[in-house]
């Protein structure tokens, strides 16, 4: 890629045009992205009301410590982890065998590809509304499915269940993104050399053997890169689970963002809104870093292991 | 190995599996159908009652759809245009060029994925507020474009890096600056991959929700994500009525969708898809 | 046991035909080569032997033992890929351990951690480090044990997959153009190798090219092919001096066997004005249309004329060093060459260097003793 670069570069112009191809899109991000950035930086150290936002005192480490010390913080990055480390497993999970399962030819493959992406393309705010319905507490579908089967369950409305919401919003998110996962899967297994898988079959390997030693390997780098991927976003997904629980009941689903949301829109407290939102970005900044560190000692590691 | 295989316990989980994907949205879809006196039965009902289609022109009448439809049609259309004439320069450059503030650009697009919208939204208000940008859809394409721009950006940059340069220097060589180059070659031969990220923009301008509830407060401008969600949880409205809304704002979406799914993974699984 | 019976074999994919009722046997330790043109069906025979295509008719056995429903773990045969399919992220030893692990394997060798350790016993245990060590010495593998495939040279990978498939000891060694993805010097030490192997081990081999030398040098019995349906099956000397059809008789060779129309009757045949007798007599006579079969070194050039000679004039010499390439066109007969040689002319190869130059009036003189008779319609051998 360097080489290419460098030869690109070789072709003349003006010195210039680089930073003038990049400058629209850089400003436009500061803009919108970094400017806001440094801005919840600063409102982290300060009180500030939602709706007198020009009205602000300095309060130095105050929003932090009162979140750590007095507000429930650990829980809620408990109940962040939870979620993170359940959608990544499922949804990633899920995808692989979708896409195991669509990987070999058969007749309507075509279609069945297409259609398990639709869980993809509908819109949260749509999920959202149907999937609280079907969690309904005598109406819902899946509760009619639970008394239909003869089981103890099925009385309560999932969402206001301190023990069912969790699971329930994970069950939404979960349909929402697993065709993600398998799409990219899918594509990466294309990528898998059928002779390898061929001449793992001639030496005796059962499906299992087969999969770890000649599918695994060509495909493992795009699954970590898909764990980060989902992992990320789950410390970003607001739309669903605002809508479906807005963090209840009794804070049970209450992830990072949806505090932040709450803290800055309910209480009115920009300050503390901000500041969750800073820990969150500390958050997903190193977990990034694990991230990077991790996979480089696999790869070392598999070329010397 | 070589040929078609058609195992049974195979295709009982590919159906199960397309069951349990297309599930929720028959689901909607059936509920938007079912008369209101067996919403509430004991035994629910599942198949659709078509002749209950009625209902798809009655809800017309008592809810402003068509406003909401409109809006988000608006504010998707607009971040589309607005985020691929953005996108294409920086996609070049990254694929192109080489010197230090690249490195960063590419670093800083990929940072934005980690910021979430819930976070961002609380200054944005307040810079929308003083740039009079409050309460209007073009303020929202400006919102949901910052947002959309670096996977844009990302895909377009793949498929550029699968263009020859042999093909840029020829052009060069017959004296065309970069600009033209970019407009008269390379875009051109990237047009699969620009439709799927006009694909992928457009659902994010007509999904979003979070900065179109937000920076948005006139009914009359209020798009159909805010609309719907104005209905979630609550009883009051009747539900089939609200799951005939709910199916008008998510068909589009899903039908659009499926018909450019094939171009739309194609261009997202180039660029990261490692050999 | 180990010889090999494919008994009317077939293979469609779908409503096309690729593979048309093969029906050989392969003795016991025989080198058996599948030779022909890309497209012919070898790699699918071949393929369909290992168990990796299904068959549509027929049977294949091994010994007396019925393969061909038999999944292709099953059946006691090793294969070695043309792009020698090594497990990337295994090391050398652990590539060659693999086919023995997977014999031993039991269902728990998954499970994490006893599964770790059930694999490291069978891995660390004396007969097999044994039998690896034998393996890459015979290979010349000792010191790129410890290494990754992808820091090999294409021949050390080629070796390493060939010590794949002997650890296992199979009955059967199957070959899909192992040297295909060589250069020309290690693809003839390499071919060298490989019938070495074949000595010490024993064993019978399949061995799928496109290379005619390959096939005529390793080989004790080729089984060429077209189109799905084996043109003939015999020892390279078979195929050389008795060639079945005129596709063989072209295909084997560099430069192939010369087609010359003539007229059969009874004695000899006329080509143009020349009549050459024949050392056998073909008893029923109006044959009409043939074809004269004449190999390249078969046939003598001279200034002069004689009873039997044809004449022509020369076209082009090629001096290739230990012998030169001259084409001659006939006057009055004709070749029947396929349509893309450029020349319709026989090609005489003769020793050394030669004086004759292009556009010199020349006379061939036959061997008839080395000609062979095809019919011009069918291209099937006329025997007497």
């Amino acid at each position: 890629m360097s080489t290419r670069r460098s030869a690109s570069a070789r072709l003349e112009g003006h010195p210039l045009t680089p930073y003038l191809f990049a400058a629209p899109v850089a400003i436009y991000l500061i803009l919108f992205q970094f400017y806001p950035l440094v801005q919840e930086f600063y409102l982290s150290f300060t009180a500030t009301d939602l709706l007198r936002p020009s009205d602000s005192t300095f309060v130095g480490l105050d929003n932090y410590s009162f979140l750590i010390e007095v507000g429930d913080l650990h829980k809620v990055l408990g109940v962040t982890a939870i979620y993170t480390i359940c959608c990544v497993v499922f949804a990633v999970g899920l995808g692989l065998l979708a896409a195991l399962l669509l990987d070999a030819p058969f007749v309507g493959r075509g279609v069945a590809r297409a259609l398990v992406t639709v869980p993809w393309a509908a819109p949260s705010v749509a999920v959202a509304l149907v999937f609280t319905w079907m969690f309904n507490a005598q109406y819902g579908i899946f509760n009619h499915g639970l008394r239909a089967l003869s089981l103890p369950f099925g009385a309560e409305n999932w969402l206001d269940s301190p023990n069912l919401a969790l699971p329930a919003i994970l069950l939404t998110t979960v349909w929402q993104i697993f065709p993600f996962s398998s799409v990219v899967i899918l594509a990466a297994l294309q990528g898998v050399p059928q002779e390898l898988r061929e001449a793992a079959a001639i030496d005796g390997a059962d499906r299992f053997n087969i999969f770890k030693t000649a599918v695994w390997p060509t495909i493992q780098p795009t699954v970590f890169m898909l764990v980060l991927f989902v992992t990320i976003w789950s410390l970003r997904r607001f739309d669903l689970i605002w809508l479906m629980t807005q963090g209840g009941p009794i804070g049970a689903t209450n992830t990072l963002v949806i505090e932040l949301y709450r803290q800055g829109f309910v209480y009115r407290d920009l300050g503390s809104a901000a500041a969750i939102g800073m820990i969150g970005l500390t958050v997903a900044l190193v977990i990034t870093v694990i991230y990077f560190k991790v996979t480089q000692a696999a790869e070392r590691a598999q070329g010397k292991r | 190995m070589g040929t078609q295989t058609t195992h049974l316990p195979r295709i009982i989980a590919v159906l199960a599996m397309l069951g349990v994907a297309s599930f929720p949205i028959y689901w909607m879809f059936v509920t938007s159908l079912t008369p209101s006196s067996e919403l509430f039965a004991t035994s629910p009902n599942m198949l659709p009652r078509f002749e209950q289609l009625g209902i798809y022109l009655e809800v017309f009448r008592t809810i402003p759809v068509a406003t909401w439809l409109w809006n988000s049609f608006v504010v998707a259309a607009g971040t589309t245009v607005l985020s691929i004439a953005l996108a294409i320069l920086p996609a070049y450059a990254l694929s192109r060029f080489r010197f230090a503030g690249i490195a960063i650009l590419g670093f800083a697009l990929f940072a934005t994925q980690m910021l979430p919208e819930a976070m961002l939204v609380v200054p944005l208000y307040a810079i929308f507020g003083q740039l009079s940008l409050l309460n209007s859809l073009f303020g929202l394409i400006l919102a949901n474009t910052a947002f959309v721009v670096p996977v844009i950006t990302w895909i377009i940059k793949g498929a550029i890096d699968s263009i020859p340069l042999e093909v840029e220097e020829a052009a060069r060589v017959d004296g065309c600056s970069r600009i033209d180059i970019v407009l008269a070659i390379v875009i051109p031969l990237i047009t699969p991959t620009l439709a799927a990220a006009a694909v992928i923009a457009f659902f994010h301008g007509w999904n979003e929700y979070v900065f179109a509830q937000t920076l948005i407060s006139s009914e009359a401008l209020r798009t159909a994500s805010v609309g719907l969600a104005s209905f979630v949880g609550e009883l009051s409205t009747p539900i089939h009525s609200v799951m005939t809304v709910g199916v008008i704002y998510t068909l589009p979406a899903v039908v659009f969708y499926l018909f450019a799914q094939r171009y739309v993974v194609a261009g997202m699984t180039a660029g990261s898809v490692k050999g | 046991m180990s010889s090999i019976r494919f008994k009317n074999v077939s293979k469609s994919f779908g409503q096309k035909e690729v593979i048309r009722d093969i029906d050989i046997a392969v003795d016991d330790g025989e080198f058996l080569v599948l030779l022909g043109p890309s497209g012919c069906g070898k790699s699918t025979l071949l393929r369909m032997l290992a168990g990796l295509d299904t068959i549509t008719g027929g049977e294949i056995s091994i010994g007396d033992k019925r393969v061909d429903h038999l999944p292709p773990g099953q059946r006691d045969m090793a294969f070695v890929f043309q792009s020698y399919a090594l497990y990337p992220h295994l090391s050398v030893r652990r590539n060659m351990t693999f086919p023995l692990l997977m014999q031993q394997f039991r269902w728990w060798y998954h499970l994490p951690f006893i599964g770790r350790w059930a694999k490291a016993r069978i891995e660390n245990a004396p007969d097999v480090t044994a039998k690896i060590e034998k393996t890459a010495k015979i290979l010349a593998l000792t010191e790129m044990l410890d290494r990754f495939p992808r820091t090999l040279s294409g021949g050390q990978r080629q070796r390493v997959a060939l010590g794949r498939a002997m650890v296992r000891n199979p009955q059967v060694f199957l070959m899909d153009e192992p040297l295909s993805n060589l250069d020309a010097k290690l693809r003839t030490s390499m071919r060298a190798e490989i019938t070495r192997l074949h000595k010490e081990i024993g064993g019978t081999f399949v061995y799928v090219t496109h290379d005619q030398v390959e096939a005529m040098t390793m080989g004790t019995r080729i089984a060429l092919m077209r189109d799905g349906i084996i043109q003939q099956f015999g020892t390279a000397r078979e195929i050389y001096t008795d060639p079945a059809n005129t596709y063989v008789a072209r295909f084997i060779g560099t430069p192939p066997m010369n087609l010359i129309e003539a007229k059969l009757d009874g004695t000899g045949v006329s080509i143009g004005d020349t009549r050459i007798g024949l050392p056998v007599a073909f008893p029923q006579s109006g044959y009409g249309e043939v074809l004269l079969g004449i190999r390249p070194n078969a046939l003598a050039l001279s200034r002069e004329s004689a009873t039997g000679s044809l004449p022509g004039v020369v076209a082009m010499v090629e001096h290739i060093g230990a012998e030169s390439v001259i084409a001659v066109r006939l006057d009055g007969a004709r070749t029947a060459h396929e349509a893309d040689e450029s020349m319709d002319a026989v090609m005489v190869t003769v020793p050394g260097y030669t004086e004759f130059a292009a556009g010199e009036k020349v006379f061939l003189m036959p061997d008839a003793t080395q000609a062979v008779v095809f019919s011009a319609t069918s291209g099937e051998r006329l025997r007497p």
